[in-house]
């Protein structure tokens, strides 16, 4: 009996489907509670999945949205290297993204191999950023790399497991490149648990449903995803429409970087053509061809409902050309640690903006993108740490229904990221925190407005290196959409404390003394008129001290009464209809 | 159980849910009397007042009577939880360090799921305006970097009052160091303003982190002036009515306090009600004569997950109630939306979902008869005949076959192409599922083999899940109590008083700490100690556990270990890394452990209705009272099956599945190969849970 030829029942379906959520929902779990670094248990910077047999992900839990369509690659290119030899027991470790399915360096993805007796039936895998893998800067990234090679240890596909045994050697390697032994022992052993769990409740699922018609309905969840989303594209009219995004900066200097894309939908397939973006760059903001397709697939997956499945069979109807040698897909020896935040925001940005045009009620505006960086150093104990100053987080774009998120974080996290509390960076680090406030009039108006971003000051009492990726500063960022306005573009400024200003630059390295950091983060675009905003919400805003009543007046439409407490309702309707008469 | 047997003195659990509420009353020797009357939401004194009433006359007294001759009222009330759903609370005004007014609203960015990125948050409890900073601020070490500024606290007030505000919130960094500046700012508050409500966070929840301590104070401050008066009036009520003795409040801790405790901490009242399930779980546990025990308390909406293991339940720092971060010591309870009401669906892709949408009490199932026509997982168990058609939920409702079975045939038998009895059984089998995997997750979350415990499956809805998800954790046996469906005021007549106290303590774990934890945990037992004086305890009827937060560096999140072999760093060190090696699977040799804060457990024992256990009977194989068709499992199918009344089974007594007992106030199903035995206390054990089977 072949595989496709078994009867499909529906509850079984559902039930298997649920199943292997809760398992690749399992997985996330042992990760979040095993793992000994703060960028697995805080951040979240990682990613369960269960793959088929044939390296098409069926269910994935957990973890940030950037990382979600990747993962297909790894096990593809895994079985592309050790397809004829894989044996029970192996557990396989990977990084590169050019040779080896990767998408970016500090990325690792374990994978591992489920048999079934003796019969190759899928994998479960995690994707996790490491806290160090050496190269030319603490903490993963480099923002001086010109070339991969500046940015950590290349990991080509490895067997780091052969059929139950660890390979010693391969594993000292890793630890003996990093900077962080410790943690990335503590992390990869978490890495290990879960992935072994994994495999051990997809092999029981199996086991007990015949292998041939488990098999079966893996490959029938995969259908259904893409029934699904050829469903939802089917509502959108046909036609080619255009999104671009990008940056001003290659990291070392002012240029344009474009993302181009023409999305063409074609009854209910879609085909997004990046022919036309920037060729590929000096720094490390290139993409390689598993963040671009993920990219891509968090711009589609946000944009449709949230209750589509997130399989692979999801982008089945999904096409994605991406030439060589661009900013979307570099040769080699590129570097792009930086990828999956720049320039995978700004695939994500470019597609969007050619959804919205399809079907602009579900347009999404864009979020702010960073500007901070992080400091490392020594405390006064003399022990090394790196810091991230995650309080600057920038505002969230809007949608129709809700206003943007306040200093939520990075897009492509989407709020995945728990943002630290001042106390525990206190207790942590050699920091005083002055200040993590909202700013005013930043948030992109609009009917439904985008995020605030904030203002956030803080004392850096030891020596550090401070490594600055400001994407956010200059040219606004969180773009309104339908009508809606931008969010404020952000600054960031610096001062060696008692010798004065120290003008960062857009992106690099700055060697300080104590230092204080100041961020202004960029805020979140707007959706819709802002005149057709309720009066009573900018009020709202004007009360808070979101939106001052200039504001409210010139970008709102607002009149407020004297006291400037209540709407003049009769001079708001008059100056919002002379608007649109005009 | 007659209820004429029931003498003095009595001990009365009280629990108020969405449409019931329910009270147990417990006599000598361990009778039990269970009535429910339906909850009255625009004032709820009055349900409690009839429950009450309701369960005296089927005693054959009237309520002074029975009152008179209680010795312990115990209530829980989803009040607290109710106003913070609602938005019903006190306008409140929010105190913070000058320069981040904001932590509040920024939540640390934290979606729960962050795929779902069109749904809004809840709007913070107090919105900006209300939000003022004050010139202050201490530092990390707890030293003052600047002096707290009378003026700017003034100022503060001024706004407030011109505000309406009718409680104020303090919340400032670093002040679960020293609660020096909140204390300060408190005294100046209550000079100028002396009847506003006012909380400071160092004392509800002195822990690291301003917006955790933030939310949980302004939570406490948001309800406390709904809740306070509340509890005020009731307890008046009754002692008028002749209740002699103080009116007990369930706790989200699982244990009770007084009215004047509660009311300072009303925070601690968001889970009252279902926490009080722990009362019940270890009264049970002497019964199954297991100390490792899982319950499942299902009602209409939602599903109750409570562990306990070694007769200790499974307690967290942290609860989420809907978006508000509240952290206090709580019994740790995963909730999962999956009930009789629980409605299933069949989305674009063909595929059936089960929820997460309800029914809820109105319109509920389409057997409801109240307008319904989604069908819901009541409709499918009646259409399975594990339900039976007519009165229902003691006599409230009609249940309606044919109304059901057209609801399951038009929005899921027909899209998906299944008879009507295919289709009632997948509900069924994914809602199951559901309940299996939120077992499987708490259990891992802990560390524990699920397979080691018993399940105890509780609530209206739970008995008739029982056995197939006993059978798919694997567990042991599932325990089905005879009030299963009034699971938790049953508890609340079995709950001591608890007082939890904490205190940061964020150190390093070396050699010089020892007599230093040993004078903070002194000093913070003291206050226990005195918290449960005022409420009656003499020092030999308290009960001290020391508990201390360990954690390696960078971890996000500290273990609790009970410090019973002292606070001498080894032992503290084996017993961090045995918990370690529990939860995460290693332990790290000799890596530097540092510490978070300290935990003080006081509870004050009250005398635990003891089961009234029947000699062990001769083993007996009673007759059914009826058959009827029953759909019973996948490898089953529907066959004729026994129905038993359960009033009629006594310890000592078997059933063999597939069977189905129909109790006052549930039903449980049996499935084959199973069998039911009645315990000596005359509960329902199911035996073996597990057996073999496809999926």
């Amino acid at each position: 009996m072949t595989a496709t030829a078994t009867a499909i029942d529906p509850v079984r379906l559902a039930v298997v489907q649920k199943q292997v959520d809760h398992i690749s929902q399992q997985m996330g779990l042992i990760m979040t509670r095993t793992a000994r670094s703060p960028i697995f248990s805080q951040s979240h910077d990682f990613t369960c999945f269960v793959a088929s047999a044939g390296g098409d992900i069926i269910a994935q839990a957990d973890g940030i949205p950037i990382h979600s369509g990747g993962g297909g690659f790894a096990v593809r290119a895994t079985l592309q290297a050790f397809g004829d030899e894989m044996a029970e027991g192996d557990v396989y470790l990977l990084s590169d993204p050019y040779t080896a399915g990767g998408n970016h360096l500090p990325d690792w993805t374990m994978i591992r191999p489920v048999f079934v007796s003796g019969r190759l039936c899928g994998f479960t895998c995690n994707r996790a950023h490491q806290s160090d893998i050496g190269g030319g800067a603490a903490g993963t990234y480099n923002p001086e790399a010109t070339e991969i090679f500046h940015e950590g240890i290349r990991l080509p596909v490895l067997r780091l497991v052969e059929a139950g045994k660890l390979r010693r050697d391969l594993f000292t390697l890793l630890l003996l490149n990093s900077r962080c032994p410790d943690l990335m022992e503590g992390d990869l052993s978490a890495m290990f648990g879960s992935t072994r769990i994994g495999a051990e409740r997809v092999a029981a699922m199996l086991a007990e449903m015949r292998i041939d018609q488990g098999l079966a309905y893996f490959d029938a969840l995969l259908r259904y995803g893409e029934a699904r989303m050829r469903a939802e594209i089917a509502k959108l009219p046909n036609g080619t429409y255009l999104g671009e995004d990008g940056s001003d900066t290659d990291c070392f200097q002012k240029i344009d970087v474009p993302v181009r894309v023409a999305l063409e939908i074609r009854d209910d397939a879609l085909v997004f053509d990046f022919t036309g973006s920037s060729p590929q760059i000096r720094g490390f903001k290139n993409s390689s061809l598993a963040n671009t397709y993920s990219a891509v697939y968090v711009a589609v997956a946000t944009f449709f409902d949230h209750s589509l499945p997130r399989n692979e069979g999801l982008f089945r109807p999904v096409t994605i050309i991406a030439p060589e040698g661009t900013v979307v897909n570099a040769r080699p020896p590129a570097p792009m640690t930086m990828n999956t935040v720049y320039p995978a925001t700004d695939i994500i940005y470019a597609c969007w903006k050619a959804l919205a045009q399809a079907a602009p009620e579900r347009g999404c505006a864009g979020w702010g993108k960073a500007c901070y960086g992080l400091s490392s150093g020594r405390d006064t104990d003399g022990r090394f740490f790196v810091m991230y100053h995650w309080h600057g987080a920038s505002g969230g774009g809007a949608v129709k229904g809700r206003d943007g998120f306040q200093s939520v974080g990075h897009m492509i996290s989407l709020g995945g990221l728990t943002l630290p509390n001042v106390e525990g960076y206190e207790q942590s680090y050699p920091v005083h925190i002055h200040r993590q406030e909202l700013r005013c009039d930043t948030a992109g108006a609009g009917e439904f407005r985008g995020g605030a971003g904030v203002d956030y000051i803080c004392d850096v009492l030891v020596l550090t290196e401070h490594a600055v990726r400001s994407e956010g500063v200059g040219r606004p960022s969180g773009y309104g959409i339908g009508g809606g306005l931008d969010g404020a573009s952000g600054l960031l400024d610096v001062d060696e404390i008692g010798k004065g200003s120290c003008p960062p630059p857009q992106y690099g390295i700055q060697r300080l003394g104590p230092s204080r950091i100041r961020v202004q983060s960029s805020a979140g675009g707007g959706w819709g008129d802002p005149f057709r905003r309720d009066p009573d919400a900018v009020l709202a805003d004007v009360l808070d001290g979101i939106v001052s009543s200039e504001m409210a007046l010139n970008a709102y439409g607002v009149v407020l009464t004297s006291d400037g407490c209540t709407v003049d309702h009769a001079q708001t309707s008059r100056r919002r209809l002379s608007a649109a008469g005009s | 159980m007659t209820t004429d047997a029931i003498q003095p003195p009595f001990r009365i659990g009280v629990d108020i849910g969405g449409t019931f509420t329910d009270i147990v009353v417990a006599g000598a020797a361990g009778r039990l009397l269970a009535h429910k009357a339906p909850s009255t939401p625009e004032d709820r004194t009055i349900g409690v007042l009839n429950a009450i009433a309701g369960a005296a006359q089927a005693m054959g007294r009237d309520t002074r009577d029975l009152l008179r001759e209680t010795e312990l009222l115990v209530h829980g009330s989803t009040v607290a939880t109710n106003t913070l759903l609602e938005g019903k609370g006190a306008r409140v005004g929010l105190l913070t360090t000058e320069g981040f007014r904001d932590s509040l609203e920024i939540r640390r960015g934290l979606r729960r799921d962050v795929w779902d990125h069109r749904s809004p948050f809840p709007p913070p409890l107090v919105p900006r305006r209300l939000r003022l900073g004050v010139t202050e601020r201490i530092d990390a070490a707890g030293a003052v970097v600047t002096p707290l500024s009378r003026d700017s606290v003034l100022r503060a007030v001024e706004v407030f009052r011109a505000e309406g505000v009718e409680a104020i919130a303090i919340c400032f960094l670093n002040s679960f160091r020293t609660p020096a500046h909140e204390h300060a700012c408190r005294a100046i508050i209550q000079e100028v303003w002396p009847e506003v409500w006012v909380s400071c966070s160092g004392d509800i929840a002195p822990i690291m982190g301003e917006y955790e301590r933030s939310a949980t104070v302004v939570v406490n401050a948001y309800v406390g002036p709904r809740v306070a008066p509340y509890l005020r009036s009731l307890e008046e009520r009754l002692s008028g009515l002749g209740l002699r003795h103080p009116l007990l409040i369930v706790q989200s801790n699982g244990g009770a306090a007084n009215v004047a405790e509660v009311a300072h901490h009303p925070v601690q009242m968001v889970l009252s009600g279902p926490a009080a399930g722990v009362g019940a779980i270890r009264y049970f546990g002497r019964d199954t004569g297991s100390s490792d025990l899982v319950s499942i308390e299902v009602g209409g909406t939602s599903c109750d997950v409570t562990l306990m293991r070694d007769g200790v339940v499974q307690m967290t720092d942290q609860l989420d109630v809907e978006g508000h971060c509240i952290a206090i010591p709580s019994v740790e309870i995963h909730t999962i939306g999956a009930g009789g009401g629980t409605i299933g669906h069949v989305d674009a892709g063909g595929m059936l979902h089960a929820g997460p949408r309800g029914a809820g009490a109105r319109p509920g199932p389409a057997a409801y008869g109240f307008g319904g026509i989604q069908p819901t997982v009541t409709d499918a168990q009646l259409v399975l005949g594990r339900l039976a058609p007519g009165p229902y939920a003691g006599g409230a409702i009609m249940l309606d076959r044919d109304k059901a079975a057209e609801a399951i045939e038009r929005h899921l038998a027909q899209p998906l192409g299944l008879t009507l009895e295919q289709a009632a059984a997948g509900l069924i089998r994914l809602v199951d599922q559901n309940i299996q995997h939120a077992v499987e997750r708490v259990s891992i979350e802990r560390g524990y083999d699920i397979r080691d415990f018993t399940l105890i499956a509780a609530g209206g809805a739970g008995p008739l899940h029982g056995a197939a998800v006993g059978r798919a954790l694997g567990c042991a046996a599932v325990y089905v109590p005879r009030l299963a469906g009034v699971f938790c005021a049953f508890g609340m007549c079995n709950t001591d008083v608890r007082i939890d106290r904490i205190r940061s303590w964020y150190q390093r774990l070396d050699d010089r700490q020892p007599d230093r934890l040993e004078a903070a945990f002194r000093e913070v037992e003291q206050q226990a100690r005195a918290a449960l004086a005022r409420q009656g305890f003499a020092e030999d009827a308290i009960l001290l556990e020391r508990g201390l937060a360990l954690r390696y560096p960078g971890q996000q999140w500290p273990v609790t270990i009970t410090c019973d072999d002292g606070l001498g760093v080894e032992q503290l060190r084996r017993s961090f890394e045995a918990a370690h090696q529990r939860l995460y699977g290693h332990f790290q040799q000799d890596g530097e452990i540092e510490a978070l804060g300290l935990k003080v457990g006081a509870r004050g024992h009250l005398p635990m209705a003891a089961p009234a256990l029947a000699e062990p009977g001769p083993l007996r194989w009673p007759e059914p009272g009826g058959r009827r068709p029953v759909w019973i499992d996948d490898a089953t199918g529907t066959v004729l099956t026994p129905i038993h009344d359960g009033r009629r089974l006594v310890p000592g007594d078997a059933v063999a599945g597939p069977a189905v007992i129909d109790e006052a106030t549930t039903t449980l199903l049996v499935e084959s190969g199973q069998r039911l035995r009645v315990t000596a206390a005359g509960n329902y054990l199911i035996e073996p849970a597990k057996k073999d089977g496809a999926v």
